[in-house]
């Protein structure tokens, strides 16, 4: 059940969005997310769009490895 | 820095020369993905990954799933689920074995689903199974909102959402360095897990691709072996340090605090969630004035002690033998994010008994 699933943004509706997750499209909640636009990647679980993603994890570990070192 | 090639993060793990080091994975997806991923393969000896109480469908005592038995065959409602908690085993029955008895279990992805089978469904009434812990939440919150809206009085939750902060407090001394899940972060932030290193706790919060756990756990190391508590948000393009406010402001709209039990951990005060009583006519306990059930797990079962990192899955008497998961005797065994299962499913008691000869 805990599963988060990274998916794009392609339509917002009244308070839902249509995502698409590797060609999977579903409506989910985008009420906990303020000012969501087509094109933003969204992390989903359970129906519900919880955090927006802001970037990729190939420019996020490598600034943590800079950071480290 | 000059000509000296940095290490990667991989290399960084490979080549860990510090004192042995306890990490709890907090999250069962966590578990399952270092063991998916080969990351444990790549430990030295003295890296132990160890599982937490992360899941929660483990987590969920056996007399939650006695209450859902007891509202689906003695009030005839209809409990619509996540899957994971159709097969853990209640004291007589899980809820599969009541289905077999003639009792309705629909399987649903969110608790939107289940709001909109009870809304298409209005001769019958509908109860969703609410587990989870910050990052599920607001989702079973959402639905009653919409349950609200849409004027529904055929549908409840019967909640056991759990909080991550009482479990913290309660297995400080368990691990060295904590693996926080990612997606309770992304709603919570992190100002806890920074206030956690005041008490000498340390933890990096961890995401899930190979990249993200790599990176995480390389950091734990090096800033381990540097001797001092710690935190790192390891995983900053999806957790911010205030987390979702709309998320935080929802769960205290509709919940508040109530003890809780936990398997394996017992009653952690403070650590669950239950409806505010502006809320009551959606909490089954309420509306259908649920008598007090206490549930009895199998005493051959050690998922309590997996959970709190006290024994590794491999080590239960029934584990492999009576414990499949196919036919699971514990919680740890039937969840797709459970320690047993994932144990089970990647071999985890056959690779490190070759790796201690």
């Amino acid at each position: 059940m805990c599963v988060g699933l990274s998916a794009k943004v392609v339509k917002i509706g009244d308070g839902v969005a249509i995502v698409d997750a590797d060609g999977a499209k579903r409506e989910v909640s985008s009420q906990l997310i303020e000012d969501l636009e087509p094109g933003d990647y969204v992390m989903v679980h359970a129906g519900v769009a919880i955090a927006r993603i802001t970037d990729e994890d190939e420019n996020e570990t490598d600034q943590l490895l800079e950071e480290l070192l | 820095m000059g000509e000296e090639k940095k290490k990667s993060a991989k290399e960084i793990i490979e080549t860990y020369d510090g004192p042995p080091v306890r990490i709890m994975e907090v999250c069962g997806t966590h578990t399952h993905e270092n063991f998916r991923l080969g990351i444990r393969k790549l430990l030295p000896e003295q890296v132990e990954l160890i599982s937490g109480p992360g899941c929660p469908v483990c987590v969920t005592p056996v007399g939650f799933i006695d209450e859902a038995v007891y509202l689906a065959l003695e009030r005839g409602v209809t409990i619509c689920t996540f899957g994971d908690l159709v097969r853990v085993p209640g004291t007589n029955m899980s809820l599969a074995g009541a289905r077999a008895k003639g009792a309705k279990v629909h399987i649903v992805y969110s608790p939107a689903d289940a709001e909109k089978y009870a809304l298409e469904h209005p001769e019958e009434q509908v109860v969703f199974l609410s587990v989870g812990f910050e990052t599920t939440t607001p989702a079973g919150c959402l639905s009653v909102k919409k349950a609200k809206a849409d004027g529904l009085t055929n549908y409840s939750l019967l909640v056991a959402n759990k909080t991550m902060p009482g479990a913290y407090a309660a297995l400080k001394g368990s691990a060295d360095v904590f693996l926080y899940p990612g997606h309770v972060n992304a709603i919570t932030g992190t100002s806890l897990c920074e206030s956690l290193v005041q008490e000498g706790v340390s933890g990096v919060v961890a995401g899930f691709t190979a990249r993200e756990l790599l990176t995480a756990l390389a950091v734990a190391l090096v800033k381990f072996k540097e001797g001092r508590p710690f935190f790192v948000n390891c995983y900053p393009r999806v957790v911010t340090k205030e987390g979702s406010q709309e998320a935080q402001t929802l769960m205290e709209e509709l919940m508040e605090a109530c003890d809780s039990e936990w398997r394996g951990l017992g009653v952690i005060p403070g650590s669950g969630l239950q409806l505010r009583e502006s809320w009551q006519e959606y909490d089954a306990r309420k509306k259908y004035l649920m008598p007090k059930i206490e549930g009895k797990p199998n005493p051959a079962c050690r998922c309590g002690d997996v959970l709190q990192g006290k024994c590794k899955p491999s080590d239960c008497k029934v584990f492999g033998k009576g414990c499949t998961p196919l036919h699971p005797i514990g919680a740890c065994m039937v969840s797709n994010e459970g320690a047993c299962s994932a144990y089970f499913n990647y071999g985890g008691d056959y690779s490190e008994h070759l790796r201690i000869r």
